[in-house]
């Protein structure tokens, strides 16, 4: 990290936050801070308490101990400053289909108290961001679904938020329009310098944080860049194959003192920092290498390291084809 | 104010494009009126008549006198439904939107029952089409009394179908209640038959029944009961007398008032409380 993020303020800071449903203790006494302009990730299973955490920082729901502050504003004492300061696109669909795009646009507007000679400015912009001003006059209901996520994204934009909070934004969307809805949300963070604050169990999106903060059961159990949590880990996997695999077997084990596992004429190792390790490794190796793959950890790697479970399991699957059905609809 | 205007106008504006709706809400007042009215008027008739009824009472007309049970029906039903839009956003996302932005929850529940008012009002207002059908002569004063009746009865409505809508979390659960509630509401409030000679208990429940006062205002304000013979008068049961007292219009009108006040206070609570 270079020096100038280091110097930006917390835009939220989070003391010892927590909330109980019943006997089920959803959120147990998480801490952390987000910086301004970040791309903050919480990544975790489903049921790990993320969604628990946003609907507490959106101020939808009020904690049961600790406090957080969003943009300068406490989540208990003044909510309605903190809603004017963030923007939520929510894991639901959430727009009214039987209105048009532009007609939903400014029933945000009116919401959120936009100036009424902006609004028509940031409208137009909005729409020109996720690409949709062809379909500005057109009913919610004929759009894809794609298409509905880009129009909660750009009307979640509109009255310039400091804080966006996506809630598992492309849960249920087919790889390329994940990608496409990506692209917006890298190219906004570029134009408006807005934080991102972002839960999602997808580790591909996790990557593309600044730092992801790690949840299991309510808990906070890893906060870092995905790098240095990557590394933690305990190093990346080298897959190698070679002429003689016996002797490499001998000299990986001999030179580096690392554990040599083979399988199907594969042999792997862990290194640490593989991609600095591995320019001298192949310059020093004596046996004539036929393949060789640096495989890095995932973070569902560090997951696994973290909890010995897997953020992905059967159950998880169900729910996410169950929620993909209804946005479908 | 601009929040409240634009919740108001969302409902409005989904009311006006929903065709199938607008259709649909035709039929049944239309089914009531003239099949089960027209149906019903001949058997009044003949059970009225005999060689010996006076001649103000030959000219009892069932379907005149059930059209203000019908406008109230129109009212009653437009004002519940309405509600329903909140337990659909609800359920389907939308209410999510409004409640995470910075408009106040009042604002909120005072923007869907104005909502809902209009609508009812509108609907209400529809059914002056069977006017001619029926030979019932409305002149503008009556419209002028009509139109404010109109309002407070489907204010108080409409407020409390918000109240169920803060307390019931799906559409179908909200669906079943009102059901339940909907049909003793009607047909014990004088508007498809004269709520005279009842059973203690039943008349009990004619009493506390706000559609009862909405009913009688609207009967004695269609069919100008001022102006009708005493006889024709008492017949269409438009001498509503409540522990002894003969309940004017304005009487009536207070109490819908005053529930609709109560009415809007508790759900606002309610839904400033609820998620």
């Amino acid at each position: 990290m270079n020096d100038i993020e280091n110097n930006m303020n917390n835009i939220i800071e989070v003391k010892s936050l927590g909330k109980n449903f019943g006997d089920l203790e959803a959120v147990k006494n998480i801490s952390f801070e987000v910086k301004e302009r970040e791309i903050f990730g919480f990544l975790g299973p489903n049921g790990a308490g993320k969604t628990t955490t946003i609907n507490m920082l959106c101020t939808m729901l009020k904690p049961n101990h600790g406090t957080a502050s969003v943009n300068g504003y406490s989540i208990i004492n003044s909510p309605n400053e903190v809603r004017k300061s963030i923007g939520i696109i929510f894991q639901e669909n959430t727009l009214d289909e039987k209105l048009t795009a532009n007609e939903n646009l400014l029933l945000h507007c009116r919401f959120y108290r936009v100036p009424k000679k902006e609004r028509e400015t940031r409208i137009k912009e909005a729409l020109n961001i996720v690409e949709l001003s062809d379909k500005r006059n057109k009913i919610v209901e004929t759009f894809s679904g794609g298409m509905k996520r880009r129009l909660e994204i750009a009307r979640g934009l509109l009255h310039y938020p400091k804080v966006l909070f996506l809630d598992e934004p492309t849960l249920g969307l087919d790889p390329q329009t994940r990608a496409h809805v990506w692209e917006f949300i890298l190219k906004l963070k570029e134009k408006a310098g807005i934080t991102m604050f972002l839960t999602t169990h997808y580790m591909e999106e996790a990557e593309i944080c600044s730092r992801v903060a790690i949840i299991d059961y309510g808990k906070l159990i890893a906060l870092d860049t995905p790098d240095e949590l990557k590394s933690k880990v305990g190093g990346d996997i080298i897959e190698i194959s070679t002429l003689d695999n016996k002797a490499s077997k001998k000299e990986i084990e001999n030179k580096y003192n690392k554990e040599v596992t083979e399988n199907q004429k594969i042999l792997s190792f862990k290194v640490d920092k593989g991609h600095k390790f591995l320019v001298s490794f192949i310059k020093n190796f004596k046996t004539p290498i036929k393949s060789i793959n640096l495989r890095r950890p995932t973070l569902n790697d560090v997951f696994l390291k973290l909890t010995g479970r897997q953020i992905r399991d059967e159950e998880v699957s169900v729910r996410d084809l169950m929620k993909k059905r209804m946005r479908m609809h | 104010m601009e929040e409240i205007f634009a919740i108001w106008q969302r409902d409005i504006l989904r009311f006006f494009r929903d065709k199938a709706r607008l259709f649909g809400s035709f039929a049944m007042p239309f089914l009531f009126l003239i099949i089960f009215g027209s149906g019903m008027s001949g058997s009044i008739r003949s059970l009225l008549g005999g060689a010996d009824t006076p001649s103000a009472m030959a000219s009892f007309d069932y379907v005149k006198f059930m059209f203000p049970g019908i406008i109230g029906m129109v009212v009653f039903t437009t004002s519940i439904f309405s509600a329903l839009s909140v337990v659909q956003d609800r359920e389907f996302g939308y209410l999510r939107e409004i409640l995470v932005s910075p408009v106040k929850r009042s604002s909120i529940a005072i923007g869907k029952v104005l909502g809902g008012t209009t609508i009812a009002v509108i609907q209400g207002l529809l059914m002056f089409v069977f006017v001619p059908f029926i030979g019932l002569k409305i002149n503008l004063s009556i419209m002028i009394k009509l139109i404010p009746a109109m309002f407070l009865v489907a204010f108080a409505l409409s407020s409390i179908g918000l109240l169920l809508a803060s307390s019931l979390k799906t559409s179908a659960g909200f669906q079943m209640i009102v059901q339940i509630l909907i049909f003793p509401m009607l047909f014990l409030s004088g508007a498809f038959f004269p709520i005279t000679g009842l059973p203690a208990w039943m008349n009990f429940l004619v009493t506390i029944n706000p559609l009862t006062y909405s009913v009688d205002m609207f009967k004695k304000i269609i069919l100008e009961a001022d102006k009708l013979d005493p006889l024709l008068r008492q017949a269409m049961g438009l001498n509503l007398t409540v522990l002894g007292h003969q309940v004017t219009i304005f009487n009536e009108a207070l109490f819908v008032l005053i529930c609709g006040i109560i009415f809007i206070t508790l759900a606002t609570v309610k839904f400033s409380r609820s998620n």
